[in-house]
């Protein structure tokens, strides 16, 4: 007898083994009498020809059986038979404004939000200013999804994916089962492209608060090298972020400027020499080839023309995407975007909405947090059927939240058009863009 | 494409779709339902029933040497679960076991082994239900392989395989282990029924007796390089995954098919009462079509490896056995006591669906696996 077995023996710990075959468990307390082994049984004292009363396997098919963790418990449990309301996919702020506006409508008809993160609340323009601010995970956090479910009553299922949705019998499918719904909204905003040069495993992309999250863990302890792939308006504003708060960074883009593809030049250069003062490298005309991991833990990345950029930290910024396979799945249109009735935000079935950044309205998707608040307020007061003036689109002003030079840009700016300079000193440039006598788009910096 | 599926099979091999699906339905049809019974409750194995989807091309279309016909391998196999899900599933087995074979390019296994089992000349199933799960992160493997000359020598015990018996075979897979123990990588190989493997009847199962479910213990197996399907095993399993489980679905529309059938059989007795039931035979056809059309349309790239297509195959399967346990459940509703008599088709179409709810991979692994593909990737 082995010191552990003799050990549990005195203090008659009693041992369980789990059959890998099927499952069943041997208790040496109860031993299993029916295949004469008696209570008390000891693992060792089981004879060699003794077989898994349920399926034949032998001892040896047995390990010492340690039971699981639980699984972490869902905030509220699925209730199969509930009765159909609004089902939301999705809980970023466009999940979350649509079960307010239903709420503040409503108290009584049953909502559900289903995400597949942990739906806490939180800003996520906040994200790419949030590191020279000195903000932490927690400090993003508004509120945690059980409390504003718990607040709005709610059901809320984290962790859930939707994957599938019979459109006849009104029914949304998801890896925690099926869930009828009387309207469905899609909310499930867009994703990072992804490039195949750009893996996701060595490159961040911020497009949530748990990669951000994940992020700040790396940045926490002392300065970094960090390449940003991407000039864009997240692009520009994480540049400078990281710069503020005492990283080394390098942006690198396939354009000559930073937001050349948004930007006059006289503007983009602007934006260059604010973020240049900072220390934030600009790198144009490059397109990066690969990233590959080093062996000190850092990333090499290559491009196209041959240049190579050693950093600790690669972070992708190289514009979103919205996932077509639920809509697809479904049957409804898709065009950039899950296609949605301009007035009431309808998908192309009935009963199925849609609104943020997962949609496109006339083939343009439009990835800005100031039209959700309306779109959910339409949507509520369509599916209450309250009577609206319906949703009336109109291009958001563009702030970009760089302070080393702030740009702000009105209207929608047709890339071939030209640009009139209005004024342009050390303090400010302002030019406009217009089409016969009508002002269409005018910026500052 | 392998070397060995671009060569075509002769001409006098290739089977035309209307005849393989009509012929097909005779069976099912015919000699299928007449032994359905004796397959429910006396565990008869119908050899004579796979001769005949075999000789009618029901087990070999969906190989690329046969025109890489899923949908109507599907079909075929929807045909026979309508009758007898028992016969669906030996099929669906007999259907992969032919894909492992066809997709491992070793010339041992792809020539006349190959065209006889397409033809069911000979029959073999697949021992994948432990390694899927294991691959999966569900539970450990059972079969474990070390190297030695010419091979591997394999140990374990596997609980149920079907479709066996012997002389007959099964794709399975060992983990390969180093000498101290730890796992290198899987095989997948053509485990042979003989003499060296012990086969032990199984307790009795509530439902699909007739489908030859075995217990399998192999004591120093020894694999040969003839019967290595893959090595390693994974790059395989990950190409015909989607098959794997697409192919399954045609399990789920004929049991739901058949059941609609049993609530349409006592319509003109019961329709006056049943019309109070939910779950009606028109809601049921209309949810039969809309997810046969989505499972054809995946059948047309069964080797597409994109994730969104994978979702997609898992999303139909789930949905499969979801329709076919409601679709089962209404059939007995609709047929009230004759429906609960111990041989009535709705009666054992409950058990069967129960089945194709938990045959590997079960609603639980499916879902597993959708929420595990639609995790975004951080870096570490």
């Amino acid at each position: 007898m082995s010191a552990a077995l003799a050990e549990a023996a005195a203090a008659e710990i009693w041992r369980k083994f789990l059959c890998r075959a099927c499952g069943l468990i041997y208790d040496e307390e109860l031993g299993d009498p029916d295949s004469g082994l008696a209570p008390g049984t000891r693992f060792e004292d089981i004879p060699d020809d003794w077989e898994c009363p349920i399926c034949g396997v032998k001892k040896t098919d047995f390990e010492p059986y340690n039971a699981r963790e639980a699984p972490p418990v869902l905030s509220l449990p699925v209730l199969r038979h509930a009765k159909p309301g609004v089902v939301v996919v999705g809980a970023g702020v466009a999940g979350w404004a649509v079960a307010e506006a239903v709420r503040a409508l409503s108290p009584s008809t049953p909502i559900m939000l289903v995400t597949g993160c942990t739906g806490e609340v939180y800003n996520k323009p906040e994200l790419s200013v949030a590191l020279a601010r000195g903000r932490t995970p927690a400090s993003l956090c508004r509120e945690a999804g059980a409390a504003i479910a718990g607040r709005l009553g709610v059901r809320l299922l984290t962790d859930t994916i939707a994957v599938g949705i019979s459109k006849a019998r009104r029914e949304l499918r998801t890896t925690r089962g099926t869930i009828a719904y009387s309207h469905l909204v899609l909310a499930h905003g867009a994703r990072p492209a992804s490039l195949p040069s750009l893996p996701a495993s060595l490159c961040w992309s911020i497009n949530h608060l748990a990669a951000w999250s994940g992020l700040y863990k790396q940045l926490a302890d002392g300065t970094k090298r960090i390449a940003i792939v991407g000039a864009g308006m997240v692009g520009c504003e994480l540049a400078e972020d990281f710069a503020r708060a005492g990283h080394r960074v390098t942006l690198l883009d396939r354009e000559v400027a930073p937001l050349a593809g948004l930007l006059p030049e006289p503007a983009s250069a602007r934006v260059e020499r604010g973020l240049g003062a900072l220390g934030v490298r600009f790198v144009g005309q490059v397109m990066v080839a690969g990233v590959v991991a080093g062996a000190d833990g850092g990333k090499h990345i290559t491009t196209a023309c041959g240049q190579a950029f050693d950093v600790d930290i690669v972070v992708a910024a190289t514009g979103l995407v919205t996932e077509s396979r639920l809509a697809r799945n479904a049957g409804l249109a898709f065009n950039q975007g899950v296609a949605v009735d301009p007035v009431t935000l309808r998908t192309s079935a009935s009963h199925i909405y849609a609104l943020g950044d997962c949609i496109s309205l006339g083939g343009r998707p439009c990835r800005f947090i100031e039209p959700i608040a309306k779109q959910a307020e339409t949507i509520a007061r369509d599916i209450l059927e309250l009577g609206h003036d319906g949703y009336s689109h109109a291009q958001p002003v563009i702030r970009l939240k760089t302070k080393s030079a702030p740009v702000m840009l009105q209207g929608v700016p047709h890339p071939e058009a030209s640009w009139r300079t209005i004024r342009d000193d050390a303090t400010a440039l302002v030019m406009e863009q217009w089409r016969g006598d009508q002002l269409t788009s005018r910026l500052s910096v | 494409m392998t070397v060995a599926s671009a060569l075509q099979a002769p001409p006098e091999h290739q089977w035309d779709d209307a005849s393989v699906i009509e012929q097909v339905t005779a069976i099912a049809q015919g000699p299928l339902r007449a032994a359905v019974t004796q397959i429910d409750h006396d565990g008869h194995y119908p050899r004579e029933i796979m001769a005949a989807l075999g000789e009618a091309g029901a087990l070999g279309v969906h190989l690329n040497r046969y025109g890489g016909k899923l949908g109507l391998s599907i079909a075929a196999m929807q045909a026979a679960s309508r009758v007898c899900g028992s016969t669906g599933f030996l099929m669906w087995s007999h259907d992969v076991c032919g894909i492992y074979l066809e997709q491992s390019a070793n010339p041992a296994l792809t020539g006349a082994v190959l065209d006889n089992h397409a033809r069911a000349k000979t029959l073999g199933g697949t021992a994948l239900s432990n390694p899927m799960k294991a691959l999966s992160g569900i539970e450990p493997m059972l079969f474990r392989a070390r190297k030695v000359p010419g091979g591997y020598r394999v140990n374990g015990s596997l609980p149920w395989v079907s479709h066996i018996g012997p002389g007959q075979y099964c794709g399975a897979v060992a983990a390969v282990e180093r000498d101290d123990g730890t796992v290198s990588h899987e095989i997948l190989f053509i485990l042979h029924c003989d003499e060296r493997v012990e086969l032990r009847a199984c307790p009795q199962f509530s439902g699909m007796e007739g489908t030859a479910t075995w217990g399998v213990r192999l004591v120093d197996y020894f694999v040969s390089e003839a019967d290595l399907v893959a090595d390693p095993a994974r790059p395989l399993i990950a190409r015909i995954r989607g098959a794997f489980i697409l192919l399954q679905t045609g399990m789920a529309l004929g049991v739901a098919q058949g059941s609609i059938d049993s609530i349409l059989e006592v319509e003109p007795m019961l329709g006056h009462v049943n019309q109070f039931l939910s779950e009606r035979p028109d809601e049921l056809r209309g949810e039969l079509d809309e997810l046969s059309g989505r499972i054809m349309a995946l059948a047309q790239t069964p080797y597409d490896g994109s994730r969104d297509y994978l979702l997609d195959v898992l999303d139909a399967r789930v949905q499969g056995a979801e329709f076919a346990l409601r679709a089962a459940q209404s059939a007995l509703l609709h047929q009230g006591a004759r429906g609960y008599l111990m041989t009535s088709a709705p009666q054992r179409r409950i058990r069967e669906s129960h089945f194709v709810a938990i045959v590997t991979p079960a609603i639980k692994h499916l879902r597993w696996e959708m929420a595990r593909l639609s995790r975004e990737e951080l870096p570490a």
